[in-house]
């Protein structure tokens, strides 16, 4: 009997193909938890879409292609929750994927982006995405999810804040500048000048952009958290890193808007106005850490390790004061990562 | 040299007797190792086509390919592109920046004789080839007579070829020149399953190819002593698609890669004794664009081989061979720091002695790479016939081969490593072999193989401390396997009939680990398939000749611990012509059909290869 149900299972497999059997990922997805992209491998199309559920403590990966039977693209950069929606930037793919956040279905693919980072949402009808080798940012219609326009920057652009009706647009790749746009008539008002190559930023509560430069990969320049007053769009503060060879990055903030944390061999936790770089490490490297996020509604610490970058990374969780809980096998290179909080 | 002067087309070189001596003594055929010819008839079949398709459809090579003119490198019994070496002449003209050679830009139209070198067998030839080494050869044929050949096709996704072939001379000197160009729009249909729910045809875009070259060849002969002059141009400026996943604008990606390869060779036979003496010096453009991450890479190397060879009796039956090997090699990248060069030279020596029913070889090598000596690499091989007068062989053989890092490896900025140390496999190899009248017109050839490979201190590249990624030793690998070949043939009177076919089993796994809880330990290496199975009839009668050939391609994993995979391909190709003799010249017509069952396959992910195609070729050559 067991080899008759092993040939069955050998024909069906042989069937199938490279495809997993489709599973309704929608009981695992209406809980609280949070979504991974891993990045996979650049030009061998194998990123994916996982998500950790709060609810049964498990993560469950690959399901992108198994909702939608294809797959999500090759090197998946981000991803944001607007209602029921979520907005996957696919780096290599030149696309952006609307999919229900629920039945994680693919509502629509909104194609012909060049080399597509990040995306915000401006208002109610228009998104901004950065864009790492074309000098403008795309508008993109988030009702009818289409191109609608460019800003021309200049420069390639990364991570995007947007803060009343400006928004905060860093020049990370051989670069070191903010760039500011105003957002009603998308055109840039200014530009502030920071440490070289600024990749990451958030605003705290007290309308100051943090923006964290870690100085180029040739290891020329130092790294540079800076202040910025986006009242006045100056630069109220730099913190230089101790050493030449600190590469930080990923820098995040709580919901509360009052703590900072970003990767500096290991996970590093900063109150806004502590008025140095902390000089300890929370939770220590172990593995290739490689992106952090902090739970909004718990302080939870999530990262992802990227193993040797090549076979199935993990995401480890931690809370906020550096306990550890689990280590869940993510697929390759888990990287960005969004809540999906329970309404 | 194919086919002229017989009534059945696809077979020649069995009949006619040319007198053929390369002279060329660094490529020998020693007791105890595996190698194999390709068959005439075979490069005929491909001679408009590249080293690339005919390996794949005939060969157990597995050839990772781009897709149509797109980059294909091999895999050879489980290894690494770079370390199959392509030889030409016996001189390896792999880039040194890459390594490796793209198979998709040698045409076999080109070459007069193309063999494969599995495992060990390469040794003798080049270091490094830890796979195996493909030699190309061209070579004279000594005959007072001028032929010239006219070979022009054309086919599906506007694909135009020409290759002019003159060749005359005598019993002294010969000439032969050949020119040739390839140009192809590759703009076929292929069916997208990946961008959306429902598959979507699409046509493959910026996938065009322009090829042209000429090759330029004199040889001498005084008595026993023969001279040569090899000139080898060639350029191809090929647009490379995007992945099919792709949904960017025209990313106007663009490769341009020329070569220039000259070669001098004199071989002096005195007696049982002979000296060969070749020099060669080699020139490689590799640019690179890509309007969209603008990038615009530029590349150009030049390596300079000489090579001299000691081949003497010693005693009844014994051969020694002493062979000097000296290659230079300088980089100009603007992706390195500077100008790079390098320089290796190895010392060869080899005793091989046939005896009765045995035959033996041991070799010895020693490496100097720049100011360092590395350990030495050696081969020994031991032959036995189990039957006197009948061509059943037992052969086993055991090496150890080096390959020097490639300079990308050492100097690519960023993460080039100029610490690397040089790669190095212990190869194992047991294999039978007959080849036997087995009644009137049958004839029956067979062969075995079973391999094991054990490849340490393997480059690979990984992130490093910073933001991008560095070469380092790192990987161990094991590969065992198994080759088997048969194939009978059926000549009687203006009937032939050939049957092959051929089946290999590679299992590559990775050694580790290298992480805490390392997947890919014991894992199959990526897209290298265990099970590659072809299969070809090949029928002439009269002027009428006709060959299908089958290829199966097995599963190949394209994660390293195996969780996903591409599926297996099964392609048939057909082709079928006639060849209408005028006196001692002849027109052949020829039509092929690729892919026959219009298979949608990929050989690397989301790069699909194209359906049915056809080509149409019109071949005449005149002798007088």
């Amino acid at each position: 009997m067991k080899t008759y149900i092993k040939l069955i299972l050998f024909f069906s497999l042989a069937i199938s193909c490279t495809k997993n059997p489709i599973f309704n990922p929608g009981k695992y997805t209406l809980g609280g938890g949070v979504f991974i992209l891993n990045e996979g491998n650049f030009r061998a199309g194998n990123g994916s879409l996982s998500f950790y559920s709060y609810d049964s403590s498990k993560i469950y990966n690959d399901l992108f292609y198994s909702v939608n039977g294809r797959p999500l693209g090759d090197v998946p950069n981000s991803m944001i929750i607007r209602e029921e929606k979520a907005y996957i930037v696919v780096n290599n793919s030149g696309k952006i994927e609307v999919i229900d956040n629920s039945t994680l279905e693919s509502k629509a693919t909104i194609s012909g982006l060049v080399s597509p980072r990040n995306l915000a949402i401006v208002n109610n009808s228009k998104a901004y995405v950065s864009s790492l080798y074309s000098d403008s940012v795309t508008i993109i219609d988030i009702f009818s999810n289409s191109i609608t326009g460019y800003i021309n920057l200049r420069r390639s652009s990364e991570a995007i804040i947007i803060a009343g009706n400006k928004a905060y647009i860093s020049n990370w790749m051989g670069g070191k500048e903010i760039m500011v746009i105003n957002t009603l008539n998308n055109q840039v008002v200014d530009s502030i000048e920071v440490g070289n190559e600024p990749e990451s930023m958030v605003l705290d509560k007290n309308g100051r952009l943090w923006v964290l430069c870690n100085g180029g990969w040739i290891r020329e320049n130092f790294a540079k958290l800076v202040e910025i007053n986006i009242g006045t769009d100056q630069v109220q503060q730099e913190y230089q890193f101790p050493t030449i060879q600190a590469s930080p990055s990923c820098l995040r903030i709580d919901s509360f808007g009052q703590t900072l944390y970003y990767l500096d061999n290991g996970v590093r936790k900063m109150d806004i106005n502590l008025g140095k770089l902390p000089p300890t490490v929370l939770i220590p490297e172990s593995g290739a850490f490689y992106k952090i996020a902090v739970n909004p509604a718990n302080g939870d610490i999530f990262i992802s390790d990227a193993g040797d970058y090549t076979q199935k990374g993990y995401v480890l969780l931690y809370k906020n004061d550096g306990t550890f809980v689990s280590k869940e096998r993510a697929d390759i290179i888990p990287a960005s990562m969004c809540f999906k909080l329970r309404y | 040299m194919p086919l002229h002067g017989q009534i059945s087309a696809w077979d020649d070189t069995i009949k006619i007797k040319e007198v053929v001596i390369s002279g060329n003594k660094f490529i020998s055929d020693p007791s105890g190792y595996k190698k194999t010819t390709i068959d005439s008839s075979v490069l005929f079949n491909y001679s408009s086509g590249n080293l690339s398709d005919m390996l794949s459809e005939n060969t157990d090579i597995f050839i990772k390919s781009y897709g149509m003119g797109g980059t294909a490198t091999p895999a050879f019994r489980g290894t690494g592109a770079s370390h199959t070496l392509i030889d030409w002449n016996g001189i390896d003209i792999n880039s040194p920046m890459l390594g490796q050679s793209d198979l998709s830009l040698i045409p076999v139209g080109l070459i007069d004789d193309i063999s494969i070198y599995f495992g060990g067998a390469s040794i003798p030839l080049n270091s490094g080839g830890i796979g195996g080494t493909i030699n190309l050869e061209t070579k004279p044929v000594w005959k007072r007579e001028t032929l010239i050949s006219m070979n022009t096709g054309m086919g599906s996704f506007g694909r135009y070829t020409g290759l002019l072939k003159v060749r005359t001379g005598n019993y002294r000197f010969q000439t032969v020149t050949k020119v040739f160009f390839q140009n192809s729009e590759n703009n076929f249909r292929y069916l997208n399953t990946e961008i959306s729910a429902d598959p979507v045809w699409q046509t493959r875009t910026n996938n065009q190819v322009r090829q042209k070259g000429f090759m330029q060849e004199f040889y001498f002969r005084k008595e026993k002593n023969i001279g040569s002059v090899r000139i080898w141009y060639q350029s191809a400026d090929r647009n490379l698609p995007a992945s099919i996943l792709s949904q960017q604008p025209n990313s106007g990606e663009n490769q341009l890669d020329e070569s220039l390869r000259t070669m001098l060779t004199y071989d002096i036979l005195k007696g049982e004794s002979n000296i060969s003496l070749t020099g060669a010096w080699i020139f490689s453009r590799l640019n690179y664009f890509n309007n969209l991450a603008s990038i615009d890479s530029r590349n150009m190397s030049e390596i300079l081989t000489l090579k001299a060879g000691l081949q003497k009796p010693i005693g009844e039956n014994t051969k020694l061979k002493i062979v000097l090997d000296e290659k230079s090699s300088l980089i100009r990248s603007n992706n390195y720091n500077h100008n790079e060069s390098n320089n290796t030279a190895t010392l060869t020596a080899s005793v091989e002695r046939n005896r009765g029913r045995f035959g033996t070889m041991v070799l010895l090598r020693e490496l100097f790479n720049n100011h360092s000596i590395l350990i030495p690499d050696f081969s020994a091989g031991l032959q036995y016939r189990l039957f006197t007068g009948k061509n059943y062989f037992i052969k086993a053989n055991i090496s150890r081969n080096s390959k020097i890092p490639s300079m990308n490896d050492m100097f690519w900025e960023p993460g080039g490593n100029p610490d690397l140390k040089n790669e190095y496999a212990l190869i194992y190899e047991i294999s039978y072999e007959m080849n036997q009248k087995i009644s009137d017109p049958f004839n029956l050839k067979y062969d075995m193989a079973v391999f094991r490979y054990s490849i340490k201190d393997m480059i690979q590249w990984h992130p490093g401390e910073y933001s991008y990624w560095t070469a380092d030793n790192i990987k161990t690998v094991n590969s065992t396997g198994l080759e088997s070949s048969v194939s009978l043939d059926y000549i009687l009177n203006n009937l032939n009939a050939a049957l092959n076919a051929g089946y290999s089993f590679t299992k590559a796994v990775a050694g580790g680990p290298k992480i805490e809880n390392d997947g890919s330990v014991g894992k199959q290496l990526m897209y290298i398939p265990e099970n590659q199975f072809n299969v070809s009839f090949r029928i002439g009668f009269g002027s009428f000749y006709t060959s299908w050939m089958a290829d199966f391609t097995g599963k190949r994993y394209i994660t390293v611990d195996n969780s996903k995979y591409l599926p297996g391909y099964f392609i048939n190709n057909f082709k079928t012509g006639v060849r209408l003799p005028v006196k001692s010249s002849y027109i052949d017509l020829n039509f092929n059909v690729d892919n026959l069952f219009n298979k949608n396959y990929q050989s690397i992910a989301f790069y699909p290869l194209p359906g049915r195609s056809y080509f149409i070729k019109i071949l005449v050559q005149i002798i007088k």
